[in-house]
């Protein structure tokens, strides 16, 4: 499975990369691809590609605030989630995500 | 419905994002100009910590206009942000401050989408919606309705806090000391640090210093406190966490709490009580001996801008030291199959994820 993602905090210096390391940790474990857009204070870091995200069967934002560009997502599948439950269950995520995709695929 | 609660929390936390470089780069300008200037700064024209206290003022001064514009735009998009920009820059000037600020930023964003929505012209004119109609409207609206019905009683509400608190003394001030540090380390860094930190930053931006100064306490004591718990009873502490804190403390340093969030999830109680408790003394401590910061963020980087620098390292080591003593003397040693963990499992899921939803397309 291909997954692609946005990571986004308040203060834009630890949450969003801890989630964004969190998300590439689990999803990598469970053998899948990944690719997360963080967007801190620094501005937008690896963003992601049109390509990437046509490809992509799923997209995480994990983000406690209003996102950039967030129509680039349009007619995909979405899940939104705070970034605190990225960082504390990302297996579980992992998980529904896979759940979610193989019964609607 | 449920969801109402995170929409709002998300729109404030995008407001928070945008501002916190701000006040940052003000506060830092008119700690500066304190040092350098001396307290009658604001006298001595045309010397360099003037003009650095010129710049810090100005900068403080677009706070509000900056969170009610980000908010609204957070709403509402692109449209939103020039008239949240206005409505904001009237809640400060009537002296609603922060919350003024807030609100007026709600206000215009669900009025553009308002807009937006019910206003419906003819296919010829659809460009003067984003240009005039959008802006236009949504300014004189939001702009009267902040002047005469809503902002009044905010900077009634506001003026009378801030007299209280200028006024608090002795007992009440440790007090209040004690409860923000605690709520400020409570989950290192998570939402209840941030419902403090916002109400030190508003306070900040009204000129009450005191809350800023507990803010860095009570984010950096769980950091120090489990540093020097790890000194005192080293057996008590895995090898992973050893690790953990490498990197923690340093982050401590420059005020990111999170680090100590995976030796937290291993024992949740007693660093959590252990860290309030330390936060809570040195909060109250500080609150008392008049220790204020005019920065919001920076960590021991910026302890020389504050106000009473060396009670403020005081406060910070004596909360340290008992969240370190505490937790020493609470904490059980580990047991092997703990030492043995390769890394943290996860048993229990956040209940959140169980009723989060997909969604299809863009909301």
């Amino acid at each position: 499975m291909k997954i692609v993602g946005v990571a986004a905090c308040t203060a834009g210096i630890a949450h969003t990369y801890l989630a964004k390391e969190k998300i590439v940790e689990a999803s990598k474990k469970a053998g899948h691809q990944v690719k997360i857009e963080t967007q801190g204070t620094i501005g937008t870091e690896d963003e992601l590609t049109e390509e990437e995200i046509k490809e992509a069967d799923v997209v995480i934002i994990a983000a406690d605030i209003s996102i950039s560009n967030r129509d680039r997502f349009e007619n995909k599948v979405v899940l939104q989630i705070p970034t605190h439950v990225a960082m504390k269950s990302p297996k579980a995520l992992i998980k529904k995500i896979e759940e979610e995709i193989n019964t609607t695929a | 419905m449920k969801n109402v609660g995170f929409i709002i929390k998300k729109h404030l936390l995008t407001g928070i994002s945008y501002m916190i470089p701000l006040i940052v780069a003000s506060g830092i300008c008119i700690a500066l100009a304190q040092i350098f200037g001396g307290i009658n700064v604001a006298e001595n024209e045309g010397t360099l910590p003037y003009f650095l206290s010129q710049i810090g003022g100005w900068g403080m001064s677009l706070v509000v206009p900056l969170i009610a514009g980000a908010i609204a735009m957070s709403i509402s998009d692109r449209p939103g942000l020039a008239p949240g920009l206005i409505i904001g820059f009237i809640a400060n000037e009537i002296g609603t401050g922060f919350i003024g600020g807030i609100i007026g930023g709600f206000l215009v964003g669900y009025a553009v989408i308002f807009i937006k929505k019910y206003i419906r012209l003819p296919k010829s004119m659809e460009g003067l919606m984003p240009i005039m109609i959008i802006p236009v409207l949504a300014t004189v609206i939001c702009g009267l309705l902040m002047i005469t019905l809503i902002g009044q009683p905010i900077a009634a509400f506001q003026n009378t806090t801030l007299n209280w608190l200028q006024s608090m003394e002795g007992g009440s001030n440790f007090i209040l000391g004690s409860i923000l540090g605690a709520m400020a380390s409570f989950d290192f860094g998570g939402p209840v640090n941030k419902t403090m930190s916002l109400f030190a930053d508003g306070l900040l931006v009204d000129g009450v210093y005191g809350p800023q100064a507990v803010k860095f306490i009570g984010s950096m004591v769980p950091p120090f406190g489990i540093a020097l718990s790890f000194l005192f009873t080293r057996y008590k502490y895995t090898k992973m966490e050893r690790e953990t804190l490498k990197a923690a403390v340093p982050m401590g340093i420059c005020m990111i709490t999170e680090g100590v969030i995976p030796i937290a999830a291993r024992d949740i109680i007693r660093v959590v009580a252990s860290c309030s408790l330390g936060a809570a003394v040195g909060g109250g401590l500080s609150m008392s001996l008049g220790v204020g910061s005019t920065v919001p963020h920076g960590g021991l980087l910026v302890v020389p801008l504050m106000i009473h620098p060396l009670y403020f390292l005081m406060c910070l080591g004596i909360g340290s030291l008992v969240t370190g003593v505490t937790l020493s003397l609470w904490k059980p040693a580990i047991k092997a199959e703990e030492e043995n963990m390769v890394e943290e499992e996860e048993n229990d899921m956040e209940p959140e994820l169980i009723d989060i939803e997909f969604k299809r397309g863009a909301q």
